[in-house]
């Protein structure tokens, strides 16, 4: 009878990594073994066709103290992670009017989301072209209401080719972070606001001693996305910019792209690459332990 | 609610529409008239609208064969990734010894961005012999591990009765799967091929980095060439632009209460 048991057991045990094993072999090969092998390039000299030299800290300190271009990089994917709260703020403003009790509210969530689901490369290419100094809409809209007289080649000017690419991240993804703010916003309890109707609490107080405490893990969620977005953006910079004018809008992963790709120096660009997932791993940390440790928070109790 | 702030809401969010639907509508625009490419001051309205640009596109690329690329790599990856992660979600339905570990693997694999593995993943892609392949490009998305924990949280709000009566009446846990757990868990499987649909339709740096040959060139990577070798000024050009864009929005479109509902009811709990 035991022995039945225990082979019954076993078949179901079998049967239950049978299900998992395909998807788990997708992350070994093509998360963690790439992260690992990272980590090994990043302390090795090797080019495709070469042997595999130690090489310490080599590239680490090639890169803190003598590129240029990382920094820079570094500096900018800082500047691009900004989009994020702005981003948020918006995001948080739709979700409060889109949760309102209006005709066709449905529809509005709709069209706000509607450019999430867009192919970044066409966003890019439309928005270049937005910004056009000399036919862009842009440009013809703040000369028609005045505000600039001359137009301004945005993306090609040091001053504001950052802050439109930041423009157009924004539009892409607000609609994303409304979805998730306003799945929170229903996931709170009536009966506290209805509470706090009764005690007269004021509309501004049920938002922030109510409302908002309670968006926590939804709204830290969005700020993880946003850092993830900010280390991921490559289609939007390569399409917008290519990086230029200068260096103005290289972010990390376009220079380490172009170090891989163009140079083919991997043991370099692995070495970057290590070191900007250890900062989005600190990043995301950050984030997730002032949400209260459930950012985005993923029901995986039993 | 007071009619006056009814409608100022409306115009609010009227004019928050129209500021998000501007540059999908200018694009579109463009597209069927070739306006405003050369000319100053655009015109709003389109006048006599047509569809030269598209035909061009149609004719300068070889549309067919990047949309049939593009097509064959999302049904691969949709449907292994409904395959995987329906199995995988089920399998976490159930104790077993290890399941902590495997929890704790995919919550870990999931924190590593795949554009901090490009170059080990080129470079083991290559070593498959798999580098300028519909497989190779579609290879690292064929499964999401969101999908998976929603497809976790959708099986287990299935009731267990019905999982019994089930087991009772002779089917087995494969059937249990098909036959139970899957019909009813559409808003899980609407998201699974909408999300995947979408990423392996949009996805533009691995296949950059994959792809040499123009055989195997996919929608985005198309567009890049196209608009290297053309620059911005043609019309074609945004008709190309509405014509990668139109696949995914479809999709979204199509499934949009249940994509909502899906994501509402289990990844993003919070």
């Amino acid at each position: 009878m035991t022995r039945l048991f225990r082979l019954k057991r076993n078949r179901e045990l079998a049967f239950v990594w049978a299900l998992l094993i395909p998807a788990l072999i997708i992350y070994l090969f093509y998360r963690v073994i790439p992260l690992l092998w990272n980590v090994v390039l990043s302390f090795s000299f090797w080019a495709p066709g070469k042997p595999l030299e130690f090489a310490g800290l080599y590239h680490y300190e090639e890169m803190v103290f003598f590129d240029d271009g990382f920094w820079i990089a570094l500096k900018n994917t800082g500047v691009f992670m900004l989009a994020t709260p702005v981003a948020i703020s918006l995001a948080l403003a739709l979700a409060l009017l889109v949760d309102q009790k209006i005709r066709g509210r449905n529809i509005y969530r709709t069209l706000i989301f509607l450019p999430y689901p867009m192919m970044v490369v066409a966003v890019g290419i439309v928005w270049r072209w937005l910004y056009n100094d000399s036919v862009g809409l842009i440009n013809y809209g703040l000369r028609t209401f005045g505000i600039i007289s001359e137009p301004i080649a945005f993306l090609e000017s040091y001053r504001f080719a950052m802050i439109s690419v930041m423009a157009a991240a924004i539009w892409q993804i607000v609609g994303f972070f409304m979805i998730i703010i306003l799945t929170g916003l229903q996931n709170i309890p009536p009966h506290l606001h209805e509470a706090a109707l009764i005690d007269g609490a004021r509309a501004h107080h049920r938002f922030w001693r109510i409302t908002l405490p309670l968006l926590r893990p939804s709204l830290f969620l969005c700020v993880i996305l946003g850092v993830i977005a900010s280390f991921t953006s490559f289609d939007l910079i390569y399409t917008m910019t290519g990086g230029g004018p200068g260096r103005e809008t290289e972010l990390l992963i376009t220079y380490i792209y172009k170090a891989s790709f163009t140079l083919s120096q991997f043991d370099y660009a692995a070495a970057m690459t290590v070191v900007m997932f250890a900062l989005f791993l600190t990043l995301a940390t950050i984030a997730n332990r002032l949400s209260g440790g459930d950012a985005g928070k993923v029901d995986i109790t039993d | 609610m007071m009619l006056r702030k009814q409608i100022a809401i409306h115009a609010l969010l009227i004019l928050i529409s129209v500021v998000m639907l501007t540059p999908i509508y200018w694009v579109v625009k463009t597209s069927v008239t070739g306006e405003n490419l050369f000319s100053y001051p655009p015109t709003i309205i389109p006048r006599d609208p047509n569809l030269f640009y598209y035909v061009e596109a149609w004719y300068t690329v070889s549309f067919v064969r990047l949309f049939s690329n593009s097509l064959v790599i999302a049904t691969l990856v949709v449907v292994v990734n409904l395959l995987l992660n329906a199995m995988a979600g089920y399998a976490l339905t159930k104790q077993f010894r290890g399941k902590a570990l495997v929890l704790s693997f995919l919550l870990m694999s999931m924190m590593i961005p795949f554009h901090a593995t490009i170059i080990p993943a080129y470079l083991l892609t290559a070593k498959l012999g798999l580098l300028d392949s519909k497989l190779g490009i579609a290879l690292p998305a064929l499964s999401h591990i969101v999908c998976i924990l929603l497809f976790k949280s959708n099986f287990e709000a299935v009731p267990s009765s019905l999982v019994q009566a089930a087991r009772l009446d002779g089917l087995s846990e494969w059937q249990i799967l098909t036959r139970i757990m899957m019909p009813l868990s559409k808003p899980a499987v609407a998201t699974n091929i909408i999300l995947s649909f979408i990423w392996s339709w949009n996805e533009f740096l691995w296949p950059l980095i994959v792809v040499r040959s123009p055989d195997q060139q996919t929608m985005p990577l198309g567009l890049v060439s196209f608009l290297a070798s053309f620059e911005d000024t043609t019309g074609s050009l945004y008709a190309f632009c509405v014509l990668v864009v139109l696949p995914s929005m479809l999709v979204f479109l199509l499934a949009q209460k249940d994509f909502i509902r899906g994501l509402t009811s289990g990844a993003t709990k919070g």
